[in-house]
């Protein structure tokens, strides 16, 4: 069962952002490639549009040379590709059995579902990982009941039943342990000496190694080389992936000396911090200091973010200005001066159907007092959307009528009110436009050299590159370098994110 | 073309003034008579009161959002209604204690129904009318020793009298106004009220940015048993007498004045004056359908289909979807 795919010049719009310019894909019965990028580069994209999860707005698909077009993910999934999600895409009140046989569960002849065959089915796909997993995944266990690492097993057993010709592992590999990794290679092997093509999307380097026998790199959109594993070192690639031409002039915030000359101090401290995801993370800044954080998504930069402002519990000491502090709900961060900008703005930063003025000073109506005093209010609300330059059709105007980059302005302005100490900020930039994102800058420029301490995670590696003196990148849940000076590279940036271990001085 | 739009408020009030200038057709109307027509619109505005305040709570648990509803109020209402009774015993004296129980035991009851929410998880709808069923065992059993008890005059005369034979406003609707400046100052001048539109939209937001849900969501559901409890208080001192199903009639009409008047089913969206407006209008169509001589199932039917052409038309009007 010979199968060849090929994308070409794929281009993929989302309104006005261009995910894809240029997107090139080969893959061939009997081989793994890797579908290599940074963020934001369109690795996620490039496996949406050849599993048909989206549609493509330019270029060519062809499946054995013939041409297609997909407009479900059923339809490409008719045509033996099978994807593996990186966001599960099980249903949790469900037992393992039929969360695989889904919509495919084997019937008796007179139309009912043969619980005995599918039972059967299923164990026969659990015994390819058998050993890998505790004793209680079977095939009647519910999916809510499983962890993580066994969530994404059924995950690649579901992708797997179809028997697909192509297979897209898209980051299966970031939940499972060495022996589940292990064992998925092994099976990966088997394929594809069965004759299947087999996708390979991850952002740990030594795995890409291990397993791909080509590869396809992305970056900003196009593909900019492709070629055999074996020809290329782990060096070159990050080289690829590496943008050369930068959009934006950047100012660096240097930490502000003092008027005696001495070092800023510290502000807050944060010693072997640990949560579901990170594992362990130590960190200083100083008092004006904007720390840039770095790293792939889901690398456990949002877990640092929400441990700090009291969202979620840890394990670890947090010291603010050497005091021991312990938040158990961000409302005690916020009396410490502390502010977060959260990272998905629409769902954890806005009251879409409320007004701007409301949404401004949801953190600090407490000031007000009783009868609130709206005069006041209106006015401070005023004086901060005037400050950050808000276009809007007036305070009473509900946030959902403003662009995005505007709502953003909002979530950022209503901790501005309460001039904070320290911002944790996650990626305040995403989805904004370049306009706003310049305003930005200068916006965080401005703030640490009035002395505030500024943590900023940003999925956009210039920009960290651009306005931080120190960056910190984040790997599965632990700093993998910390980049300054000499050493605060695209390169090196994009290396530890990847895993690399000679990227900076971990 | 431009887009009329009217607050639901203005449009319930406007719909309510229609039917009522209508109703001067009917055969049994006020005709052209204006004293006998004020006095019609007087008497339906102080029967609205009671719906209105027990709606008040509703209100409010319906802004607090996800799924918030309070279907234990109309049984907290003859709860209420019938300890006002026995506490007064007829006594004038007595009627600050029996006010001072009502509003405790409804706020015991709403913050039980808050624990429940917020603690264990449980949908509102279930937990309040699992508690709905709890309460009404209690009537029973308070009932079966045979309610003995009197309303005192001064209720008699501060709910259901005219303010003094010269000006013919109940008192009861003077009441009402008061009550419902201090809801609006509750809702729109406080940081609880603002804290509760935040929690009916979203609850990530709210926290994020220092709401306690938690805390928030439990004085809701207290502060609205509380609220049902007041109404219990009102209705015994109008009708003077108690019995099982006083309040439980109250109980569809409340959540349909919220509707009526515009308050998001959802959360995060309304107002108390909205509430007030559907009350009356609610009000008005059963005392219009009533003098028509309308059978009851007829005035379900048109109560029924007003609430649903109100909402149908707001939810136009807005556009949530978005």
């Amino acid at each position: 069962m010979s199968v060849s795919l090929s994308a070409r010049n794929i281009v993929k719009r989302y309104g006005g952002v261009i995910a894809l310019s240029d997107g090139n894909l080969d893959v061939h019965s009997g081989e793994v490639v890797a579908l290599i990028g940074a963020n934001g580069s369109g690795k996620s994209t490039m496996s949406k549009v050849i599993n048909g999860v989206v549609v493509l707005d330019g270029g060519q698909l062809l499946l054995d040379d013939k041409p297609v077009r997909f407009s479900s993910p059923q339809a490409a999934r008719k045509m033996g590709i099978a994807t593996v999600f990186q966001e599960l895409s099980l249903v949790p009140k469900m037992t393992v059995a039929d969360n695989i046989w889904l919509t495919r569960e084997p019937l008796k002849p007179d139309g009912m579902i043969d619980r005995r065959v599918m039972r059967e089915k299923t164990e026969a796909l659990l015994e390819l990982f058998s050993g890998t997993f505790k004793a209680d995944l079977r095939p009647e266990t519910l999916v809510s009941d499983l962890h993580p690492d066994e969530k994404q097993i059924v995950e690649i057993l579901k992708a797997i039943s179809l028997n697909p010709r192509i297979l897209i592992l898209d980051e299966a590999t970031a939940s499972l342990d060495s022996r589940q990794v292990e064992r998925l290679f092994e099976l990966v092997r088997r394929w594809k000496a069965e004759g299947k093509a087999i996708v390979f999307v991850s952002h740990r380097m030594e795995e890409i190694f291990r397993i791909a026998d080509r590869y396809s790199v992305l970056r900003n959109g196009k593909t900019v080389g492709q070629g055999d594993i074996k020809d290329i070192t782990e060096k070159d690639l990050i080289q690829l992936m590496t943008e050369k031409e930068k959009v934006f002039q950047f100012t660096k915030t240097t930490i502000a000396e003092n008027a005696t000359g001495l070092e800023q101090p510290v502000y807050l401290e944060v010693e072997n911090l640990t949560t579901e995801i990170l594992r362990g993370v130590s960190l200083k800044v100083k008092q004006g200091e904007l720390l840039g954080i770095g790293g792939l998504q889901g690398q456990g930069q949002r877990d640092l973010l929400l441990a700090l402002f009291g969202d979620i519990p840890y394990q670890g000491i947090v010291r603010i200005r050497g005091e021991v502090v312990r938040f158990k709900h961000p409302r005690q961060a916020m009396q410490k001066k502390l502010a977060l900008v959260p990272g998905d703005r629409a769902k954890e930063g806005l009251l879409y159907i409320r007004s701007i003025l409301e949404n401004f000073l949801l953190p600090s109506w407490q000031k007000y007092g009783f009868p609130l005093k709206m005069k006041l209010a209106k006015r401070d609300a005023l004086a901060i959307s005037e400050r950050l330059s808000l276009v809007m059709a007036g305070l009473m105007a509900p946030v959902s009528s403003l662009s995005g980059g505007n709502a953003q302005k909002v979530v950022i302005g209503k901790w501005l009110l309460r001039d904070p100490d320290c911002y944790l900020l996650d990626d305040p930039t995403k989805g904004v436009d370049v306009h706003t994102k310049a305003e930005f800058y200068a916006l965080l420029t401005e703030l640490s050299q009035q002395g505030k301490s500024i943590l900023f995670y940003s999925s956009d590696d210039d920009e960290l590159i651009g306005l931080c003196d120190r960056v910190i990148v984040l790997h599965d849940g632990k700093i993998r370098a910390e980049l300054k000076g000499a050493s605060l590279t695209k390169e090196n940036l994009i290396a530890a994110s990847m895993g690399v271990s000679n990227g900076g001085e971990a | 073309m431009r887009r009329i739009s009217i607050s639901p408020p203005v449009a319930a009030i406007l719909l309510a003034i229609v039917l009522f200038l209508l109703s001067g057709f009917l055969p049994n109307g006020f005709g052209n008579d204006i004293n006998v027509a004020i006095a019609q619109a007087t008497n339906i505005v102080r029967l609205a009161v009671f719906l209105g305040v027990i709606a008040a709570g509703q209100t409010l648990v319906i802004i607090s959002g996800f799924e918030g509803i309070d279907l234990s109020a109309g049984s907290v209402v003859t709860l209420t209604a019938i300890l006002t009774y026995v506490t007064v015993k007829g006594e004038d004296d007595k009627v600050l204690l029996a006010l001072l129980i009502s509003l405790a035991v409804g706020a015991l009851i709403g913050f039980i129904n808050g624990l429940g929410i917020t603690f264990l998880k449980i949908s509102p709808f279930v937990m309040t009318l699992g508690m709905s069923g709890v309460v009404t065992g209690l009537i029973i059993i308070i009932n079966h020793g045979n309610v003995s008890g009197k309303v005192a005059p001064i209720m008699t005369r501060l709910i259901a009298r005219p303010l003094s034979p010269d000006i013919p406003i109940p008192n009861a609707i003077i009441i009402w106004i008061i009550f419902g400046f201090m809801m609006w100052l509750l809702l729109e001048r406080s940081t609880f009220g603002k804290h509760l539109f935040a929690i009916g939209v979203n609850r990530v937001t709210a926290k994020l940015s220092g709401v306690n849900v938690t805390v928030t969501n439990l004085a809701v559901y207290s502060l609205a048993g509380a609220l049902a409890g007041f109404g219990g208080f009102l209705v015994v001192g109008n009708t003077g007498v108690v019995f099982i199903a006083l309040g439980q009639p109250f109980l569809f009409p409340s959540i349909a004045a919220v509707a009526v008047g515009g308050t998001l089913l959802s959360g995060g969206k309304g107002s108390y004056w909205g509430t007030m407006a559907g009350a009356i209008v609610l009000t008005l169509i059963t005392s219009l359908l009533t003098t028509m001589q309308m059978p009851d199932s007829v005035r379900r039917m048109v109560l029924g289909a007003t609430l649903l052409v109100m909402i149908s038309i707001y939810g136009r009007q807005r556009g949530f979807r978005q």
